[in-house]
């Protein structure tokens, strides 16, 4: 399914705007309000367009503040367990909002579905933190999910 | 019969008696999903200190931008037409972009160049050379940019949208473009 060709700009503008997120954050970590700007964006052209994203990348950023969520910088995670399961809590220190996600080894495989194998043209993970020089990553689609 | 009848309207009859309601408690604060006034006094925008923060420390931003819009047109300089560029950048976002201001109604905004780090609703936020914020507003503007040997002319007056409801809007042309 090549897809409407608006949707495949917005899916350009979306994750250029992720890079240049991480590209500010890698420059100068303490400047996080700039990050949260360009996220804050993001978040509302996805919104307006109604733009799936893949859950990879909606992990990383925080749906209270619309941060960028970096473990270490901007926010924690630890490991808990509760009910005999391990769960990873990620807590944003801006608006100290947490997430929990599932940690269980046995059951990695939502990754691999085959619904997700068909649409996968780009890889799945989330591009990269740039370090100092901008790396010619191309900005191909990495949240389009069929 | 007939006073039966009252009688037996009268037994029937509901009556209200006192009353009270129990408001819930208040309606439970929503889940944070939009938090919008507490949001924005937590400074979410710029605050002076990254003036501090070197122009060449948004370089690479601008690189990638320029990446970026070079990945979206596809292609430099050969034939493509500039309607396609135009359109294209009506839809792009412009953040890191190398803008300039060519003609404005007020004197002192023209000449202003730098890297665009903020775009919201009326204004552009630009960083100077020289390290200073300068924030322009949209109106009565034309700001150019420039990639790859193609000059952009962009009127301020008619892109009075936040950046993120741009690229969900079509445009039309309409009314003059002047200053």
């Amino acid at each position: 399914m090549a897809g409407p060709v608006k949707d495949r700009e917005a899916f350009q503008r979306l994750s250029f705007l992720y890079q240049a997120a991480h590209c500010v954050l890698a420059q100068d970590p303490t400047n996080q309000a700039l990050a949260r700007f360009y996220c804050h964006t993001e978040r509302t052209i996805a919104k307006r367009l109604v733009l799936r994203r893949d859950p990879s990348v909606k992990r990383t950023l925080c749906r209270g503040c619309s941060s960028l969520l970096i473990p270490g910088l901007t926010c924690t995670q630890r490991q808990r367990r509760c009910r005999g399961q391990r769960w990873t809590v990620q807590t944003c220190l801006t608006c100290q909002r947490s997430q929990r996600f599932l940690n269980d080894p046995d059951h990695l495989l939502w990754g691999d579905r085959p619904e997700a194998q068909l649409g996968s043209q780009a890889d799945l993970k989330p591009p990269q933190p740039l370090p100092n020089a901008a790396h010619p990553i191309p900005a191909h689609l990495p949240e389009e999910k069929v | 019969m007939s006073q039966q009848a009252r009688e037996d309207q009268l037994q029937r009859k509901a009556v209200v008696l006192e009353y009270s309601t129990r408001r819930k408690q208040k309606e439970k604060k929503k889940k944070s999903k939009g938090l919008s006034a507490r949001q924005r006094r937590e400074l979410r925008l710029f605050d002076i200190k990254p003036e501090q923060q070197r122009y060449s420390l948004f370089l690479p931003l601008h690189e990638l931008w320029k990446q970026y819009i070079r990945d979206l047109c596809g292609g430099l300089k050969p034939d493509t037409q500039p309607q396609m560029i135009q359109a294209k950048l009506l839809k792009a976002d412009l953040h890191g972009a190398l803008v300039s201001v060519t003609k404005s109604k007020c004197p002192s905004y023209v000449g202003v160049t730098g890297i665009l780090l903020q775009e919201t609703k009326y204004v552009f936020k630009i960083l100077t050379k020289e390290d200073r914020l300068k924030v322009v507003p949209k109106l009565n503007c034309v700001f150019t940019v420039e990639i790859d040997g193609f000059i952009s002319y962009i009127y301020g007056s008619k892109f009075r949208l936040r950046s993120s409801e741009r690229s969900a809007k079509k445009f039309k042309a309409k009314g003059t473009v002047d200053l």
